[in-house]
């Protein structure tokens, strides 16, 4: 088993330096699922501990006329993997083959959910420092939101928020959307009401969380295509 | 805790296991099955790193077998042994080493004898005419020192079984709930419920 | 070095530089994910690493979904399955509608604590191989190779940091079957399970209200009532739970049961009789 490698250098031993690849940088996002349509917000702060980097840096990308993914966490790690996605979905981990070319078709939205678990899944030992949701319609033009944890554990849900500021907007959804813990049932929402409801949570969230702020970017997701909307956000 | 005996007689060898499977503070199962029959005539108990038992004890079991089937001879239980041995060994200068503590009871047909050796997770071996491993060896080697003849009838060698178990289950603040007993004899594998 | 030189000559290994990967000849989906690879850091020691960020005291920690309480039992009527739907993180509850019970096929069933991810993971894996097992044989595996194909594969990475407690049930030729399979390698045979965070308390009532002889109402009723004290009393439980009653004809779906409805509807009840 032992062997010595040849070789003009003295021997030493392997200097390892500090190895720490990953960075929260702040950040919000959400999305809520409608009957026919689906909402993905973001806010487009990038900061790192009390300063803030720039104001204006996209989130949410557009995946297909279907399919928006929306990240927070390790801004790095979320290029990356978004970028991963879309080549993945010209050629498909699935098969030795391009998926769209293979396939003649783009990927629909419960089948790039499953993709993204495996793709953090295949990153357990080393995994990107995000927080996925990815939001669209499903074969039949009902709302989908699918969210992640960062090593790739993903459920389907009427509406999620992750970031930030999560723990100040997901209870005013689990209230708003979900009528948890309301005397009326659940009834379905409508886009403007989904929309107040989003802008709602935003400019509220920016209020308390320093991490938030700037702009928001809603994605409008229905069989029309992706709608992207901008509105400010306080900027302090 | 996990208790393993052996007791070797004039023409046999108990080996015996305590049927616990525990994980943290909750007992998951009684009446796990912590032996394997390497062939006709030897037996490994084993204890320690859940899972690595299991593993080891398999992989022992069906390169002993394989060996048997190749050469159309049983293996002694010296030679089971010595294998054991050096696969733990080699195993702990790996990546990822087995932790397992092992007793394999045999007869050795040839000898017309009877064999135990006692082995931790170290790899450390031993031929011996007594052996126990987990707390229980530190009520029970005493014990069988008091007690154990090298001419022991099989008899005699469960009554000792049974006087060890009983001071386990009187002194051991962990309770001992119930064992398994396999005994080796030149006709083969036996089990003998306590 | 001729061996080694015509080795990697034939390897077909990456997908994407062959031209080879637009002919469907020698395309084999059985082989194609054979052996699962994983991304590992360029470390030194990457359990290490894994370990250091994903450690309560890690600067910026990379929190894995955790806890819960799920159990199984064997009866005469076959096997109830029993689930909470909870997943925190930290003190943060991640989500209270998480199906801890994973549908691998029509006849087989695998329950999710520990690690949300690699249990996911590694029982679509499973669901997988046993498909592929069926597909060869032209029968359906039994439930004690399907445990033990998930045990050998999570044993692989013993040490490394997967996280998983699983019963895997169902019903094959021997009749109903129960086993309890976690990341350490122990993979268990049984007639009456509970893991998790939850599980002392799950026992507790599991326990003393088990009776082999009882009714499938009373079965149900009996492992919803458990998962529901364990509910109660463990903080890192709750939501819902989900009850599932494994027959011969397969496994079917008895119900989700809101924690909240479920305690009001206990509080009008009696106490238990104790006997």
């Amino acid at each position: 088993m032992m062997s010595t490698v040849p070789s003009e250098l003295p021997v030493t031993a392997p200097i390892e330096h500090r190895f720490d690849p990953y960075v929260d940088n702040g950040g919000t996002l959400l999305s809520i699922a409608g009957k026919d349509f689906c909402v993905v917000a973001a806010d487009t702060r990038l900061s790192e501990g009390y300063s803030i980097h720039t104001r204006y840096v996209p989130k949410s990308v557009k995946l297909s006329d279907k399919t928006v993914i929306s990240m927070g966490g390790c801004y790095a790690d979320c290029l990356t993997l978004t970028k991963r996605i879309q080549q993945n979905m010209e050629a498909s981990l699935v098969a030795p083959m391009w998926y769209r070319h293979a396939h003649g078709k783009t990927m629909s939205t419960a089948a790039i959910a499953q993709m993204l678990s495996i793709m953090l899944y295949q990153k357990r030992f080393f995994p990107f420092y995000s927080w996925c949701i990815l939001g669209g319609l499903d074969e039949e033009g009902r709302g989908a939101v699918y969210t992640y944890d960062p090593v790739g554990s993903y459920e389907r849900e009427a509406c999620r928020c992750a970031g930030s500021a999560s723990s100040l907007i997901q209870p005013f959804l689990d209230n708003q959307i979900n009528f948890k813990n309301q005397a009326s049932e659940r009834r379905e929402l409508s886009l403007d009401q989904v929309l107040r409801i989003t802008k709602d949570s935003f400019t509220s969230a920016t209020e308390r969380d320093i991490y938030t702020g700037d702009y928001l970017e809603i994605f409008v997701i229905t069989s029309n295509g992706v709608e992207l909307q901008k509105m400010g956000l306080k900027k302090d | 805790m996990e208790t393993l005996f052996g007791i070797t007689g004039k023409d046999f060898v108990i080996a015996a296991y305590d049927t616990k499977a525990v994980a943290s503070i909750t007992m998951m199962k009684i009446g796990e099955d912590k032996s394997r029959n390497l062939n006709d005539h030897s037996v490994m108990l084993y204890s320690g790193e859940p899972g690595d038992g299991v593993h080891f004890a398999e992989y022992i079991e069906r390169n002993v077998k394989l060996n048997g089937i190749r050469h159309g001879l049983e293996m002694s239980p010296k030679a089971v042994a010595s294998f054991a041995r050096r696969e733990l060994a080699d195993s702990l200068r790996s990546r990822k080493p087995y932790s397992v503590n092992l007793l394999i009871a045999g007869y050795d047909v040839k000898k017309d004898t009877p064999a135990l050796y006692w082995m931790d997770h170290l790899a450390s071996s031993a031929e011996v005419p007594f052996a126990a491993h987990g707390y229980g060896a530190y009520y029970c080697l005493s014990m069988m020192d008091r007690y154990h003849r090298p001419d022991i009838t099989e008899e005699e060698g469960i009554k000792l079984l049974k006087m060890c178990i009983n001071e386990l289950r009187t002194r051991m603040i962990l309770n001992m709930p119930d064992f398994v007993a396999k005994v080796v004899t030149k006709e083969g594998i036996r089990v003998v419920q306590l | 070095m001729d061996a080694l030189v015509s080795k990697y000559a034939h390897s077909s290994a990456s997908p994407l530089d062959s031209s080879e990967g637009f002919s469907q000849a020698g395309f084999d989906a059985a082989q194609q994910f054979a052996l699962p690879m994983f991304d590992i850091p360029m470390v030194s020691n990457p359990i290490d690493f894994l370990r250091a960020h994903t450690d309560p005291s890690a600067e910026n920690r990379i929190r894995i979904q955790h806890g819960t309480t799920t159990l199984a039992f064997k009866f005469q009527g076959g096997i109830v399955v029993a689930v909470d739907s909870r997943a925190s993180g930290g003190s943060y509850i991640a989500s209270q509608t998480v199906k801890k019970v994973i549908e691998i096929n029509p006849y087989l069933l695998g329950t999710m604590a520990g690690g949300a991810a690699d249990c996911q993971y590694w029982e679509r894996e499973l669901g997988r191989r046993c498909r592929l097992y069926e597909l060869r044989n032209k029968e359906r595996i039994s439930v004690a190779a399907a445990s033990k194909i998930l045990s050998n594969m999570v044993y692989d990475y013993k040490g490394m940091g997967l996280s998983m407690g699983t019963m895997i049930t169902g019903w094959d030729k021997t009749g109903p079957a129960l086993y309890y399979v976690d990341s350490d390698g122990s993979r268990l045979k049984g007639e009456r399970f509970s893991v998790g965070s939850g599980s002392t308390f799950a026992y507790g009532v599991l326990d003393t209200g088990y009776d082999f002889d009882m009714s499938v109402d009373d079965a149900i009723a009996l492992g919803k009532r458990s998962i529901y004290h364990a509910c109660h009393r463990d903080a890192y439980s709750g939501g819902s739970v989900n009850v599932f009653h494994v027959k011969e004809s397969g496994w079917e779906f008895k119900g989700n049961f809101d924690f909240d409805k479920l305690h009001w509807d206990y509080q009008a009840q009696p106490k238990g009789q104790i006997v």
